[in-house]
């Protein structure tokens, strides 16, 4: 009976509010939500995030961050994880968050909470993570990088043809940017 | 009397052959030269160069680029971290060169082809593994008839079970083609040249040979200073086993290394692969003098 009134005063007008004044409660409250929603996703997408698990943080990241480009470069610009693993566009980003959310699950059974499980792993969780990026042409590499913005002059002759190449044959950046942050895995399997 | 006779003839054909043989020389001051940079190449097979998943370049060999395309500006950088065990290499040579950059000269005279090779000694001083031979240049020549060996050169007979490579017990095989075979041209045609003073006219096909041919006249080196020159006299007919027949306005495949500071095996210096034109356009042009 109770919800059942809950729901009736719910759905009836206010008697006692005016619209204006339910309006701009109904916006602040509205700002507050949104924006604590908001905060609490981009807490989740930061390098301290991400390495506050010691299976990220003894695996993956201390490859990352051993001595590689996007760790560690000349300009000091620097792509921390989710600059490369989580879309920027929201839309994308809320997906792969969502997709995400089996990560807990994995922490929660220790799936790969030694570096031998990981190992075990790396190669399934690598391909998984190639087959993602293939799938959306290389979307996070494209969030700094476009072939089209490439000045093919200015690189050595080695990467100036493989960007030719790859603008020829409709590639994209992970079809060869493969183990540039973190170790190859062993037994990756060759292209036809 | 028929001695007497005869005697003048004999002479005057063999005074002919040597001055034409003289004549023929080139003026080496006026060939053009080409710096071909040639690297340690590790222990970098053909097996490990296309495999895609260790040499991103091999995505690149299958669409049909020339290894030299990518690697001609950056054979010093290669080497480098080869001879210094950071790529490729599991055993360093102490004070290993990582590569020598090589002035290269060819020209022909309508019936030889003559190659000058000269380069500054580098440093060294590692054990020596051949003995008789502080230095040793040979070059390689292909018909493109061998598939790749237009793109990667002389990596077609670099394999990984060949002798002195890593983990290899066999101190016998040597270069060869995959499915190479003299009888079907599918061979690279091996000239070399020792400091000892010997020269190899042979062939790798499914495996090397260093007799054979009948092509090499001459290979002559000499060190003078801290530069080595050798210059190589060939028929441009060949005419013996593993002589490729070379004919003005083709161009062949090459490539050439150098075993510098008593080297052997694969511890060599080696260049990419270029073409060699006789009287044709390619990477060095042997023009007619």
């Amino acid at each position: 009976m109770n919800k059942t009134g809950l729901w009736q005063r719910l759905r009836s007008p206010s008697s006692s509010w005016s619209l204006l004044t339910l309006l701009m409660v109904g916006v602040a409250v509205g700002i507050v939500f949104w924006g604590g929603f908001n905060t609490a996703v981009e807490a989740t997408n930061t390098e301290a995030f991400c390495t506050s698990c010691h299976e990220m943080r003894d695996n993956v990241y201390k490859e990352y961050s051993e001595n590689t480009i996007h760790y560690t470069n000349r300009t000091g610009v620097r792509a921390t994880c989710p600059d490369c693993h989580v879309p920027k566009e929201w839309i994308p980003k809320m997906l792969r968050k969502i997709q995400a959310t089996r990560e807990l699950y994995g922490k929660a059974v220790g799936s790969i909470d030694t570096r031998e499980k990981f190992e075990a792993k790396r190669l399934h969780l690598a391909e998984r993570e190639w087959a993602r990026m293939k799938a959306n042409d290389s979307l996070e590499c494209r969030n700094c990088h476009t072939l089209k913005s490439m000045d093919v002059e200015k690189q050595k002759p080695r990467a100036k043809k493989s960007h030719e190449l790859a603008v020829k044959n409709n590639e994209t950046c992970i079809d060869c940017h493969k183990g540039i942050a973190h170790h190859k895995p062993k037994g990756m399997k060759e292209e036809e | 009397m028929t001695t007497l006779f005869f005697k003048p003839i004999a002479l005057l054909v063999a005074g002919l052959a040597v001055s034409s043989a003289q004549a023929a020389a080139p003026d080496w001051g006026k060939v053009p030269g080409k710096t071909i940079t040639v690297f340690y190449p590790g222990a970098s097979p053909i097996e490990w160069i296309m495999k895609g998943t260790e040499h991103g370049g091999a995505r690149a060999l299958r669409k049909g680029e020339t290894c030299a395309s990518c690697h001609n500006d950056e054979a010093a950088d290669m080497g480098k971290k080869m001879a210094s065990g950071q790529k490729l290499e599991p055993n360093p040579i102490k004070g290993k060169a990582g590569s020598i950059p090589v002035n290269v000269q060819a020209a022909n005279d309508g019936t030889n082809l003559y190659l000058r090779f000269a380069w500054k000694q580098p440093a060294g001083g590692a054990e020596k593994m051949d003995k008789d031979n502080p230095v040793k240049l040979a070059f390689m020549l292909e018909d493109n008839k061998i598939a790749g060996a237009n793109l990667s050169g002389c990596w077609e007979t670099c394999h990984v079970d060949a002798r002195t490579m890593p983990e290899v017990k066999d101190d016998k095989k040597t270069k060869y083609v995959k499915d190479g075979s003299l009888a079907g041209g599918k061979y690279y045609d091996l000239m070399q040249w020792t400091s000892k003073g010997a020269k190899f006219d042979g062939y790798v096909a499914d495996k090397r040979v260093m007799e054979g041919g009948k092509g090499l006249v001459e290979a002559k080196g000499e060190k003078k200073g801290d530069e080595w020159v050798v210059v190589f006299t060939r028929k441009l007919a060949g005419g013996g086993d593993g002589d490729i027949a070379m004919a003005s306005g083709k161009s062949y495949n090459f490539g050439f290394a150098i075993h510098d500071d008593h080297a052997a095996g694969r511890f060599h210096h080696v260049s990419l692969g270029y073409t060699l034109g006789i009287d044709a356009k390619a990477d060095i042009s042997a023009a007619k003098q």
